[in-house]
């Protein structure tokens, strides 16, 4: 019995040992409202993070005694785990959250997330941002457009072209304001032996191209049946036809070269700040690291052409419905709509929602933000290809790498995209 | 007092081969440390990139020579994460799970292994299950049980999650290990008297040290470098590890190479450092058959 | 030196009862035994068995990972059995285990001997310790940031490429994660980078069970290198052996991280792999019933390797008996 005895000593100096480390530094917080737990996960010194900074030290001047617990996340982390962590006491009073169907949406469906109409209209936040904005921060059951708020986004983002205006210059090619011209610019570089269009099929830059190629032959009530699900998509017939026959074309005419397939948006990137790509489709969210790290002179126009856009609002602030501070929630999400706080976005590189661009300062900075609230007034923000279905990100990447290796034909990468989409869809309705 | 294997008396009669001028042997060494160098290439393309500011990575591309000496990016990594906490937290962690599991280990190992316990094939292939599962089956479980028992989002939780895990491993290794254990060093202690708890300790376990240090080795960087679990179950700043931290380096679709691999290198020294101190009792064997 | 013993002998010839009582008894060692099981046993149900029979619940139900999961019965099987990139997957598998196992094993061998045997004893012991830590060290690399630091070097305006420009051999540049073709033997080089230093310790930690007298002897009697490496080495660290090959094996069937930060399963799923499709099944496209079932039979696939695995080393062990 001794032994048994000693066995027993020793399992249980083992827990102890355990018990005693997890025990010191794991605080659970009593979490009366004067505290806010705050999470993004936006970098310290985007345009987002710099904006709001500076809304924290707002809220804390206007919230005496109110500790503002801010963590910056992983993107990853909350990517793969909201659910999880927004479902437990451990959770956020308020955090920034991805738009969409398949993530705020989701939320929104099993009662996760705070019903924000009251606040919207009270504050008057259903006023601030216009009704393009408005349709990611709207969930019905689920999908976006309508139905109560749960979230509020407080900046823009959209898709465009981004030129290097010296290799413009020296190759003799002006901007384009058509796609016909467009195409024509890009042969003049493939003749001088330069690849046009920087491009990355392991990440989004090649499903987001094939999506404008796609848009510029569709109105809105495509983007209904695609991102909504108003009516069945037929992916054999235009406008997704056209955008994966032109772009599978693009990749034939050496616009986009065909070792891209494997290279992620941050080699796309990397490659026209070191001023050797003329030319990349991609998004604002570039905007403020080009400002920063580029030599040499460059711009931005809008995709030729396009009346439809890829773009939506950012991603959205949410409440928690575990959050044990909701007011102060709200006050917080008040406070980055503010004129003040949008500017900090526009001066930064962003693309604030509400505000004036004539009070941002830079010429360049205006452009994108007038580029913005153009496309958004006339309701052509089409929000992003891989939205409609859950994993539908991953089906695209494979699909147009298929493209830029040449090992699939147009019709073959069709019909790879189009399933998923459809029994995504199916599923969607199912619940 | 430990018994240890009988090792004769040292031989004074050296080997012939040690005086053979051999060239055969220096061709061995140059092949083997031609590999070793091929396999350390990476490592140089890490240090060559941590210490590169952005814009001239950006210009310049991962290869080239860095124009200045670029620290930033380790500063901004260290306050960013604060990279003290997380360090602490990874500690903790990696070096509970490693001492727990042996622990673990060795006592199954010593029933499985010595004790020949009935079933006891059928009980290491149960207890390997643990090592089996692919992690993210187990994520919605755990996730569920951890939030029943209060333990979510606590260092506990990781700890007994990967002693489990890593336990499996030991256990099977060491059991087999001790499954070839010479009978007549036990039966020789067991004639002296000593009980099963006894020889464990002072027969057993000398005999197996080097294995146990390979193992504490081995489980102290498995469960560094871990990263869906922690991932899943630690989500407060406080509680997060080094690798969960490297991963909030990177954003939604952005990411700074430089401040990426001063993380990267940060994160990655503990380990070695680790694994450098136990060099030493790895090599303890690799002496003693050396000539001083 | 052989120990006049075998396993048949130590093997009590009573028959134990089938309740196995938690008293010392003389007559039948192995009861008291059972006592050290326990905490590892007790550890085992709580972290491994119930999320086990939980998941092959979730397996049975269409779920999102958030509300209630509902029961569709054998659904997701069904499904499984017609999804190619699963199969496709499963493939893939049959290469990592020639690139995690089957290498790392044969070439761990063969350097843990030549620096144990050869470096160890012919140079200074720091050689050869040396030596094994440049092997080990990708070991210690976290996952994600070995596959960064890999990524760099397979781009297409990557160093090797670069390398390959700068030796003459151009046209052989390639893009080597981008191409279906290529990017499956590239990653199962690069696991092999990964994996070549785990064998390499834990068989020079074997070595040095083994009596250098054993060797002394050997060479006195005239045997050459690889006479001792077969008959005193491969022998001497036979379990050694055999678990380096079942751990191994076990992780390149569920091997994710390498693959996550490298191609994502990419190109066009040439290097998907069963705990990857599992991974983005369950948290990209939300299908948490699809992906228990993914996990489930993974899990029985290793359970019967495993199980061949340890019936084939018992059967080597009662062949040897023990040494």
């Amino acid at each position: 019995m001794r032994r048994f005895r000693r066995v027993a000593v020793v399992a249980m100096v083992a827990a102890l040992t355990a018990t005693g480390l997890a025990a010191c530094g794991d605080g659970d917080d009593s979490g009366d409202a004067n505290v806010l737990k705050l999470w993004h996960y936006e970098s310290a010194n985007s345009a987002m993070g710099i904006a709001w900074d500076r809304a924290i030290e707002i809220f804390k001047e206007e919230h005496e005694g109110v500790e503002v617990r801010f963590e910056r996340k992983a993107f990853e982390q909350i990517q793969q785990n909201a659910g999880m962590i927004i479902n437990s006491s451990e959770g956020p009073d308020i955090m920034e959250y991805n738009k969409g169907n398949a993530t705020s949406g989701l939320l929104s469906s099993q009662g996760l997330l705070t019903d924000l109409t009251e606040e919207a209209t009270k504050r008057g936040w259903d006023t601030a941002l216009s009704p393009s904005l408005q349709t990611t921060a709207r969930y019905d059951n689920g999908v976006m457009g309508s139905g109560n708020w749960y979230g509020v986004p407080n900046y823009g983002e959209y898709v465009m072209v981004y030129y290097n205006k010296e290799l413009f210059a020296e190759h003799g090619v002006r901007v384009p304001t058509t796609l016909a011209e467009f195409t024509s610019a890009m042969d003049t570089f493939v003749a001088k032996g330069v690849t046009p269009l920087g491009m990355a099929g392991a990440e989004y830059p090649a499903g987001q191209l094939f999506y404008q190629l796609a848009l510029s032959r569709a109105d809105r009530s495509f983007v209904n049946d695609y991102q909504l699900y108003a009516n069945p998509v037929d992916f054999k017939a235009d406008p997704v036809r056209y955008g994966a026959e032109t772009f599978a074309e693009w990749v034939g005419k050496g616009y986009l070269a065909k070792d891209s397939a494997s290279l992620k948006a941050e080699d796309m990137g990397t490659a026209f700040i070191s001023g050797k790509t003329p030319m990349i489709v991609s998004g604002s969210w570039w905007y403020g690291r080009f400002k920063s790290e580029i030599t040499f002179d460059w711009d931005s126009f809008l995709f030729p052409g396009n009346t439809l856009h890829a773009g939506s609002s950012g991603n959205l602030w949410v409440v928690p419905e575990t959050s044990k501070a909701k007011n102060l929630a709200y006050d917080f999400i008040d406070i980055t709509l503010r004129p003040e706080i949008q500017a900090l976005i526009g001066n930064n590189g962003g693309v604030p929602v509400s505000g004036d661009p004539a009070t941002i300062s830079d010429a360049k900075d205006r452009r994108l933000i007038e580029n913005f609230n153009a496309i958004s007034s006339q309701d052509g923000l089409a929000f992003y290809p891989d939205w409609p279905v859950p994993g539908y990100y991953d089906v695209l990447v494979s699909g147009f790498q298929s493209l830029i290796n040449q090992s699939k034909t147009p019709d073959q990468v069709l019909d790879a995209i189009a399933k998923p989409y459809q029994d995504g869809v199916a599923e969607i309705k199912r619940d | 007092m430990a018994v240890t294997l009988a090792t004769p008396p040292r031989v004074t009669r050296r080997p012939a081969d040690r005086h053979r001028r051999g060239v055969g042997r220096w061709i061995v060494l140059a092949l083997v440390g031609a590999a070793a160098l091929v396999m350390l290439v990476p490592f140089a393309f890490m240090l060559l990139n941590a210490f590169k500011s952005p814009g001239d990575y950006s210009t310049n591309g991962p290869l080239s020579w860095p124009t200045e000496f670029y620290t930033t990016g380790l500063r901004t990594y260290w306050e960013q994460v604060d990279f003290p906490v997380k360090l602490w937290n990874s500690m903790v962690i990696s070096g509970s799970v490693a001492v727990l599991a042996v622990l673990v280990s060795l006592l199954s190992a010593y029933a499985l292994g010595i004790g020949r316990v009935r079933g006891r094939l059928w009980i290491i292939g149960l207890f390997l299950l643990a090592n089996m599962l692919p992690q993210e089956a187990l994520i919605y479980p755990l996730y569920h049980f951890a939030k029943e028992v209060g333990l979510y989002n606590t260092r506990l939780a990781v700890i007994i999650i990967f002693t489990v895990i890593q336990a499996a491993f030991g256990t099977y290794l060491l059991a087999s290990v001790l499954g070839t254990f010479p009978r007549t060093l036990l039966e020789a202690a067991a004639l002296d008297g000593a009980g099963r708890w006894r020889i464990l300790w002072r027969v057993v376990l000398p005999n197996i040290r080097p294995t146990i240090s390979v193992l504490l080795v081995f489980f102290f960087i498995w469960t560094w470098n871990e990263f869906l679990i922690p991932l899943v179950m630690l989500i407060d700043n406080q509680t997060q590890t080094v690798p969960v931290a490297l991963a909030s380096l990177q954003g939604d679709r952005l990411m700074d190479a430089p401040t990426t691999n001063a993380g990267s290198l940060l994160s990655l020294l503990p380990a070695i450092l680790f694994f450098l101190v136990f060099q030493r009792t790895l090599a303890r064997g690799i002496t003693a058959g050396a000539d001083k | 030196m052989a120990v006049p013993d075998s396993v048949a002998a130590s093997r009590p010839t009573t028959t134990s009862p089938k309740t196995p009582a938690a008293t010392t008894n003389r007559r039948r060692p192995d009861a008291a035994y059972w006592l050290y099981l326990l905490p590892g046993a007790l550890l085992f149900l709580l972290v491994i068995g119930g999320p086990l029979v939980y998941t092959g619940y979730l397996s049975l139900t269409r779920w999102s990972g958030v509300g209630e999961p509902s029961f569709i019965g054998l659904e997701n099987y069904r499904t499984l059995l017609t999804d190619d990139v699963f199969w496709t997957s499963f493939r893939n598998t049959v290469a990592m285990i020639v690139a995690m196992v089957v290498v790392p094993t044969l070439v761990g061998l063969v350097l843990a001997a030549v620096l144990f045997d050869t470096i160890g004893r012919r140079f200074r012991p720091r050689t050869a310790a040396a030596l094994r830590a440049a092997f080990y060290l990708p070991q210690v690399l976290p996952v994600v940031v070995a596959g960064i630091v890999w990524g760099w070097i397979l781009r297409p305006d990557g160093a090797l490429n670069g390398l390959l420009d700068a030796i003459g051999l151009g046209a052989l540049s390639h893009d080597w994660l981008g191409d279906p073709g290529t990017a499956l033997p590239v990653v199962m080089a690069v696991m092999i980078w990964v994996q070549i230093g785990y064998p390499v310790v834990v068989f020079m930690a074997a070595l040095e069970r083994v009596n250098p007298e054993l060797y002394e002897a050997a060479e006195i009697d005239g045997a050459g290198w690889w006479r001792r490496f077969r008959a005193i080495t491969l022998a001497q660290i036979r379990p050694e052996t055999f678990v380096v090959g079942l751990t191994c094996t076990i992780a390149a069937m569920k091997v994710f991280g390498p693959i996550y930060a490298l191609t994502r399963g990419g190109p066009e799923n040439a290097t998907n792999v069963p705990s990857y499709f599992a991974y983005f099944t369950f948290f990209k496209r939300l299908n948490v019933g699809y992906g228990s079932a993914i996990s489930m039979v993974l899990t029985l696939i290793i359970v019967v390797v495993a199980v061949l695995f340890i019936r084939a080393q018992n059967r080597a062990e009662r062949r040897d008996g023990a040494l």
